[in-house]
């Protein structure tokens, strides 16, 4: 065997003997959603719902005869770029039939072009922007609400339950921020609420002294934030330091008790936030998932029912389908017309939105989130 | 009211700009290189401090605390700082000054990711030390006393190396290598000796204005090394980036501007008003507010 070439042949051959010989075969759900990165506790929170759901799966019997379901997870750290990347490789992969993902309106508009090309089934859990279900594109289900309904709760609450009159509205320049930012204000002023500003900050910044400074010198009754809990967190501890008055009211990229930790329970006592869905704890659909989750995991996290909510019905799409083929899923995804789960039944429009309209408001009182109550929008 | 209180929270940043400014702008005085790895070494102060605040337990600490975090933040950085000379830097004294500056890049993500390793990539809490929530000023304008100890700690430090540079043998030393290593290698200085001190002091004063930052703004993370870092960057070159009092000059006048510039334009400009500083300051000033002309060595 002087040869390197056919040492080489000889090499590969074996690998691929190797791989044959690799159990039975597979069939896979995709799931990306930031696990590392500031927003990893999010993204911690989904990829569990969504194991205990494939893990169930498993126990409950086959879901497609002859193969095994496994979930192929991926990171995308919150960025648009690795979002795509990510979209890539499972599009590519042809075990997988369906995703199940991210966690950012801005990591899930661009990548839910990428499952359309792909012609594979887009299951959204969490990602609220509107304007991703108008792109038009036959493989995107969202389980959630939207921030058209999430914006104009949280107006209504914070003119007529907290009385706001004055607010201050701040977000992350993110889609998911701007958007609900934007519908929060339009809503409000409908309302006839004064709006005192509107500014952005950037994720990842650290000292928002001076924009908090120049709210402070106006003195709002309230003072709405769309963004995600851990610019959240620094706002709140620096609200308090710098003695601000007026009431703190959010959205539900800050239901995350990571928040609490990082601005201390002192600071985020009292402050509200909206959120997709009602009090999971009074949906009596939901209590077994409760139980199990908090069984396996301990503490039951705030995403962590949307992504195993959007992982069983990519799995009854899979059985329903009942062959490893992507358009035969997207079609039994389309026939299956209205789905029963954990948070109610979904019946999905023509945009691939749910039915499900509930938007809950919480607080924070003693380092916990405390129920407050829901709306339909 | 609120201008005083913008004045306030932009020196508070600003004291911590000049501190790590000092660290890039010596060891430039004396290499002719930018150290871009600085920022991480900001980073892993921070984190030293988290770690020496965590032992107090949550809700406790104090000032002694707190020293103890810096002490430790200091001694760890100081060791990074010589470690990364003699590592990274010191076999490439002779290189081309391309390939220290990509191998000071590379050294900076190699720091950030191996604190994501071992710290985890989210955000972690760094607990407060000091009990009392702010103190009410003069018309309204409140100082945390967390504040209190940036401004004493930064401008007692820099006080203290301005002494050092100016007034002991050390310094000296440090100065006869900045204006010539070859002749003051012929005077029988120990040029290698004199460059691993100036990383050392740099990162220590670095390390310790992590601990700074990360106890004032209550979280920290792997990545906040980057923007502080060029920041502080950008503050150097403001300054006159070699030059010691422009460095601290730079870094008020920095945290200064950009707390205005948010405060008074909008606070999505802020970076924006930052980096703008830099590239106006290199178009129409590149030595900087108080740099000298140096002459080109031969």
């Amino acid at each position: 065997m002087r040869n390197p070439f056919r040492l080489a042949i000889l090499f590969l051959s074996l690998i691929s003997l190797a791989g044959c010989g690799k159990g039975e075969p597979v069939v896979k759900i995709g799931f990306v959603a930031p696990l590392t990165g500031d927003q990893a506790a999010h993204g911690t929170d989904m990829l569990r719902g969504a194991q205990l759901a494939i893990e169930q799966a498993r126990q409950a019997g086959e879901i497609l005869p002859g193969y095994k379901v496994e979930l192929s997870e991926l990171d995308d750290s919150r960025s648009p770029a690795q979002a795509v990347a990510a979209a890539k490789r499972l599009a590519a992969d042809a075990d997988v039939l369906a995703v199940v993902g991210h966690l950012n309106s801005s990591c899930t508009k661009p990548a839910s072009a990428i499952y359309y090309e792909a012609r594979l089934l887009h299951l959204c859990p969490v990602s609220s922007n509107p304007e991703i279900s108008r792109q038009g594109f036959d493989t995107f289900y969202r389980i959630c609400p939207t921030d058209d309904l999430q914006g104009p709760a949280g107006a209504r609450f914070a003119f007529q339950k907290l009385g706001a009159k004055k607010i201050f509205v701040l977000d992350d320049m993110t889609t998911y921020g701007r958007g609900l930012a934007n519908e929060f204000l339009a809503a409000a002023k409908g309302l006839g609420v004064e709006i005192l500003g509107h500014e952005g900050i950037t994720q990842g910044e650290k000292d928002f002294t001076p924009v908090l400074t120049k709210i402070k010198g106006l003195n709002p009754d309230l003072i709405y934030f769309a963004g995600m809990f851990p610019e959240a967190a620094l706002l709140l501890k620096q609200k308090q330091n710098l003695g601000l008055q007026g009431k703190f009211l959010g959205g539900d990229g800050l239901f995350e008790p990571a928040l609490i930790e990082l601005a201390t329970p002192e600071a985020s006592e009292g402050m509200y936030l909206t959120t997709l869905g009602g009090d999971i704890r009074n949906l009596p659909t939901a209590q077994q998932f409760v139980r199990e989750f908090e069984t396996r995991y301990g503490k039951l996290g705030a995403y962590s029912w949307y992504a195993y909510e959007a992982t069983r019905i990519a799995l009854e799409a899979v059985r329903r389908a009942g062959r490893k083929d992507r358009a035969a899923v997207l079609a039994a995804m389309k026939g299956m017309g209205s789905y029963s789960g954990i948070l109610g039944v979904h019946a999905f429009d023509s945009k691939g939105d749910t039915s499900l309209r509930t938007i809950g408001v919480y607080t924070i009182q003693q380092g916990k989130f405390q129920f407050v109550e829901a709306t339909e929008g | 009211m609120i201008l005083l209180q913008q004045i306030l929270n932009g020196l508070t940043i600003g004291a911590v700009y000049a501190l790590i400014a000092l660290g890039y702008t010596m060891v430039y005085g004396i290499l002719q290189m930018i150290n871009f790895a600085h920022g991480e070494v900001f980073m892993i102060g921070a984190y030293v401090g988290m770690t020496v605040l965590l032992m107090a337990g949550p809700g406790s600490g104090g000032v002694l605390w707190l020293t103890a975090a810096m002490a430790a933040a200091a001694v760890a950085c100081c060791l990074l700082g010589l470690m990364m000379e003699r590592v990274a830097y010191r076999p490439l004294r002779a290189a081309p000054k391309l390939s220290v500056l990509i191998t000071a890049i590379g050294l900076s993500f190699f720091l950030q990711n191996a604190v994501m390793l071992g710290y985890g990539a989210q955000d972690r809490y760094v607990p407060e030390t000091l009990s009392v929530r702010h103190w009410g000023g003069a018309g309204g304008a409140v100082v945390t006393p967390m504040q209190g100890v940036i401004f004493a700690v930064s401008f007692l430090l820099m006080l203290g190396l301005q002494g050092m540079v100016y007034g002991t043998k050390l310094g000296r030393s440090m100065r006869a290598v900045a204006q010539d290593p070859l002749a003051a290698r012929l005077m029988g200085i120990p040029v290698d000796r004199v460059i691993a001190t100036t990383f050392a002091i740099g990162s220590a004063l670095a390390g310790v204005g992590g601990v700074l930052f990360g106890v004032h703004y209550s979280t920290i993370n792997f990545h906040d090394g980057y923007l502080t870092g060029l920041k502080a960057f950008t503050a150097a070159v403001l300054g006159g980036i070699g030059n010691l009092p422009g460095a601290m000059l730079g870094g008020l006048l920095l945290g200064l501007m950009e707390g205005l510039g948010a405060g008074y334009v909008s606070a999505q400009w802020k970076n924006v008003v930052a980096f703008a500083v830099l590239i106006l300051v290199l178009l129409f000033r590149p030595h900087g507010l108080l740099g000298e002309r140096l002459a080109e060595r031969a």
